[in-house]
Formats: C-alpha cells, structure tokens, sequence
C-alpha cells in the first residue's frame, strides 16, 4: 500500500490506478518516456491518468442487491460520481419508481422538477428531466417518478428500455456510462431495472442473509441474459474478519463465485455524508469507504477486477515468545 | 462456577489489546466496581464469547453472584461494559491459575474453538442454504426424472412396481447436494444375467495352513468353482 500512502501525502485526490500496484503496462498516452516495469512508482507522480474505457458506450450498468440496506443507492451515487470525475459522461438512474432515494444522497432533491414519467407523457424533454450535478457536470440523474404521485403502475421494462434509447440517441451524445439503481426484491421494480441492462454490479454484505439473497439474484440475472455480473463486498469490517466472526471477503468469493470488483469497508463517513447530502467520493482529505469507491470506479471503467486479500487468519504459532512480540 | 451470559465486548476488547487483556481490565473495574455493585441486583448471565471456555472458579465466588445485576434485554454499551467488567470481576475472584490458563485459552484457541468460530459456522450454513436454494427441483421436473429412470432402468432389470421409485434430494456435507433414486428390482433381465459359466474355474476361496512351526513349506488349499452340470 505504499503507493496509497503516497497519494494520501499529495494534494490531488485521484487515486493511482490499481494498476500501478500489479505492474502492468498501459497503453502510452502522453508519456513522453515509456513505463518500464520497474519504474512503477515514479510514474505515480502522472496525476491525470485517467482508466481507459472498454467495453462498448454508453455502458449500461445495473446495480443490484437482492437484500435491501445493503448499499446500493450508496454504491451508484459514489461510484457514479467517481466516474463522472474521471471525465465520463455518467447518467444515474433511480428506477425505484415508489421510493427515491438517489437524489437525497447526491444533494439533488431540490432540484428533481421532471422525472422520467412526464417525459413519457410527453410534458418535457428528456433533457430538461435530466438534474445536472453542479460539483460534478459530468453527472446528471434521472428520476423515474414523484414519490407524492400516484403509484405509477404503467412504468415497465419497455418504458425504461424506451428511457436508455432515448438516451443513446440524444443530440447531445450518449453518455458513457448509465447506472441504474435497482430497487430492493426480486418483483416487478427489479424486473424493471434489469431490462435495458447489460451488465450487472451486485452489492453485498458478508453476512448470510444478504449472501443468500445475493445468490438467488444471481441466479434470475443469468436467466435474463446477464452474464457479466461483478461483486462489490460493502461494510466490510476487517477487525470482525480477524476475529472470526465474520465472513472473509475470500469465503464470499467462493461461495457466490463472481468477480470480484471492489471491498468496501464500513466506514461511519458513510452516514454523515449521507446527512449532508454530500456524497462521499467529493471528501477532502478521502476517507477509506471513498477510496474503496474510487477504486471500484477505476476496475469498472477498464472492467477489471480485483481478487481478495486474505485477512491475516493465520493462527498464530503457539509460543512462548508470541505472547509478548506478537 | 460456570459463566454464562454475552460477552462480546470482552472479545473486542481482548483483540485490541492481545498483550495483556486482564490487567488494564483489572484497574479499570476498581474503579467502577462502586457503581457496579449499586446495581439492581438481578441475575447474572455473562457467556465468554467462546462457549468452550468454563473456568473453574473457586466456591468462595459464589456469594458474590447475587450482587451482580445486569438486565439482559438492554444491551446499551454501559451494560456491555457492566458485562465485561463483571467478567472481570468474577476473574479477580479466581486464582491465579485458574486466571492465567483462562488467559492462554483465550489467547491461543485451540483447534476446536477455531471450528466453532462464528465465521465457520456461517459459512457452514450457507454452504447448505445456497446448495438447497440452487438446487430445488420442480415438481414437474421430478416426475419427468422418475419417468425416464424407470425407463433406462426398464432394459436391463424388471422394476419390481413403479409406484414405489423414488427420487429423494438431500445434502450431504461431503458431496453437497445429493439425489438418490430407489428403485426396487425383481430380477435381472437374462440377456444380461451374471452366467454361471463365467465363474468356472474361478477361485472362491484359500485357506493358508499355518502349524506354527517354521519348515521350508507352505500349505495352501484352493476352492475352484465348478457349476453344476444340469
């Protein structure tokens, strides 16, 4: 983690890619000396490195849980912005069309005048229900419906599908990401989200009622025809891992059997900035659940992915002399 | 004495400080022990967090056991702190050894606690959970599993009666998930009989004739199978 260190020492806040800390070769841009190996920790110093995009734009991402609480609406708004400050164009869609809550988070809810369901009614344009971000501009969030109105039983699958056309093809370009937030169950809101997704961010906990939830929503996303689903372990608490009490990120891992793309440790940041409604990602100086969310930003763009660091569970040799050294 | 109550905080506070767990402990519930004793007096349950662990305390612990009053239901971090610090107080009152091997249980779990670890456990059960979930067979799915065994099982053997095959799905913790069928047979179709003819000239048994006394022979006799000329 030295190279963690050295970005926390600096003044700028975007984070060395991970791929600095596993050596690989990047393509050259704008370097005008080419990375060898071994010069891996002076070209942390390149501040503007930003992850290379792969996969085909816009990328439609879906983020899903399964178990409500387990920080879904918490991934997409930081992950989101993350993205956006990068440089890539990132709409975040709320498709709870009952309750919302990605735009109390992000700080927008002021600002939420039209949601997708007047767009579909055809009392505005599509851009004017899009809320841009003004710390970020690159972001900008769709709501589906008013929480006050009544419960919107016409939103479907096709009209969200109907709702990331329209954005694929909007004058102003497609964006290069789209996040859905998937509300929590496996009904019809879920159903909904997964729709217009190609790829499928699952957020859990390394407890066993989330786990088994997990599961399950594996399962009804292969049969929709998702196949590219990756795992982000959230409120991860290390010291419960050593113990032995919880789960390792390694168990969940082999029990789910995804890929792995980001371990999000539970950090009391997350409330507070919640209360605020100032996501987390914007914090100066980053806290670690930011750091975490920045990372998973970065192996998402260059869908990447990461694997486990076994937590020290070794048990410890029995000697005389460990008591005291340790 | 056995103790028996919850006691994470004694397990957290174990972890951070590994070097010496009981002494800073120690001082601290002097201190509050005062306010502790002022406590409605209610019965004390404090389970170590590894429920292996029963210290062998002395009989003279025992009449101190009604002062400590702790009430189960709330659990606010001044009640775990009163649990941990009745612990402690029940460890004052042990010898010196009976508190120093509970301290090297603590520090160094043997192999049977780590099994019993809340980590494995759960792992255990969702290993079973996600087996059960992953693999539930439709209702459907079973009679048409049945129906094409009985048919495969049809050509060499004749099933004793359909009605009784049956498709059961259990999990077994070395394989998992299992499915067995039982399928009762009658007999064996003849085409595909075990002929007695394959068996002539096998052998069926040997018997090494041993006296005890060493000489340069062995005594060996072999049973051949010859089948019976109908």
């Amino acid at each position: 983690m030295a190279s963690l260190s050295h970005a926390l020492s600096s003044p700028q806040y975007i984070l060395p890619p991970p791929a600095l800390i596993r050596r690989q070769a990047l393509a050259p841009r704008r370097h005008l000396r080419r990375r060898a190996p071994a010069a891996a920790i002076s070209a942390a110093i390149q501040w503007n490195r930003k992850p290379q995009l792969a996969g085909e734009t816009p990328r439609v991402v879906v983020v899903t849980s399964g178990k409500g609480g387990v920080g879904k609406t918490t991934t997409t708004a930081n992950v989101g912005l993350s993205l956006a400050r990068f440089g890539f164009a990132v709409v975040a869609v709320d498709a709870d069309a009952g309750l919302r809550n990605l735009d109390l988070l992000l700080g927008l809810e002021n600002r939420v005048n039209y949601t997708a369901v007047e767009v579909l009614n055809g009392d505005c344009r599509l851009d004017q229900a899009l809320v841009r971000d003004r710390r970020c501009p690159s972001l900008e969030l769709l709501c589906i419906s008013k929480p006050r109105s009544k419960l919107p039983l016409g939103f479907g699958a096709k009209a969200l599908t109907w709702v990331v056309d329209a954005l694929r093809s909007r004058p102003s370009g497609p964006p290069h990401f789209v996040l859905i937030d998937c509300p929590a169950g496996i009904d019809a809101g879920f159903i909904t989200a997964i729709a217009p997704a190609n790829e499928a961010v699952l957020v859990t906990t390394p407890d066993i009622t989330a786990l088994r939830d997990a599961d399950r929503v594996t399962g009804l996303l292969e049969c929709d025809g998702i196949r590219d689903i990756k795992m982000i372990v959230n409120r991860v608490r290390t010291d419960l891992i050593r113990g032995e009490d919880m789960m390792s990120v390694l168990d969940v891992q082999e029990m789910l059997g995804l890929a792995l793309l980001g371990v999000i440790p539970e950090d009391s940041e997350v409330i507070k900035s919640t209360n605020r409604g100032y996501p987390l990602v914007l914090n100066k100086p980053p806290t670690i659940a930011g750091l975490a969310f920045e990372q998973a930003a970065w192996r998402l763009v260059e869908q990447d992915t990461m694997t486990a660091v076994m937590v020290e569970e070794e048990p410890r040799k029995k000697g005389f002399f460990s008591f005291f050294g340790g | 004495m056995a103790i028996s109550g919850d006691l994470k905080a004694f397990g957290t506070f174990a972890s951070s400080c590994p070097k010496h767990p009981l002494r800073p402990a120690l001082s601290s519930s002097k201190v509050q022990l005062g306010r502790f004793l002022n406590g409605v007096s209610k019965d004390l349950r404090i389970t170590p967090k590894w429920p292996y662990l029963v210290p062998r305390t002395s009989g003279t612990a025992q009449n101190n056991h009604q002062c400590f009053g702790i009430e189960r239901s709330k659990l606010s971090s001044a009640t775990i702190n009163q649990d941990a610090e009745g612990f402690f107080l029940n460890a004052i009152n042990m010898n010196f050894f009976d508190r120093l091997s509970l301290a090297w249980r603590i520090l160094f779990p043997t192999r049977t606690a780590r099994r019993n670890s809340n980590a494995r456990i759960a792992k255990q059960r969702l290993k079973m959970i996600l087996f059960s979930d992953r693999c539930a067979v439709s209702d459907e799915a079973r009679q048409k599993i049945v129906r094409n065994i009985i048919e495969v099982f049809s050509e060499f053997v004749e099933i004793d009666s359909q009605d009784k095959v049956q498709l059961n799905v259990s999990t077994d913790p070395d394989l998992g998930m299992a499915y067995s069928v039982t399928v009762p047979v009658r007999r064996v179709k003849p085409e595909y009989q075990d002929s007695e003819e394959d068996y002539k000239g096998k052998i069926t048994g040997i018997t090494y004739k041993d006296t005890g006394e060493p000489s340069d022979t062995v005594d060996v006799t072999f049973d051949f199978f010859i089948p019976n000329e109908k």
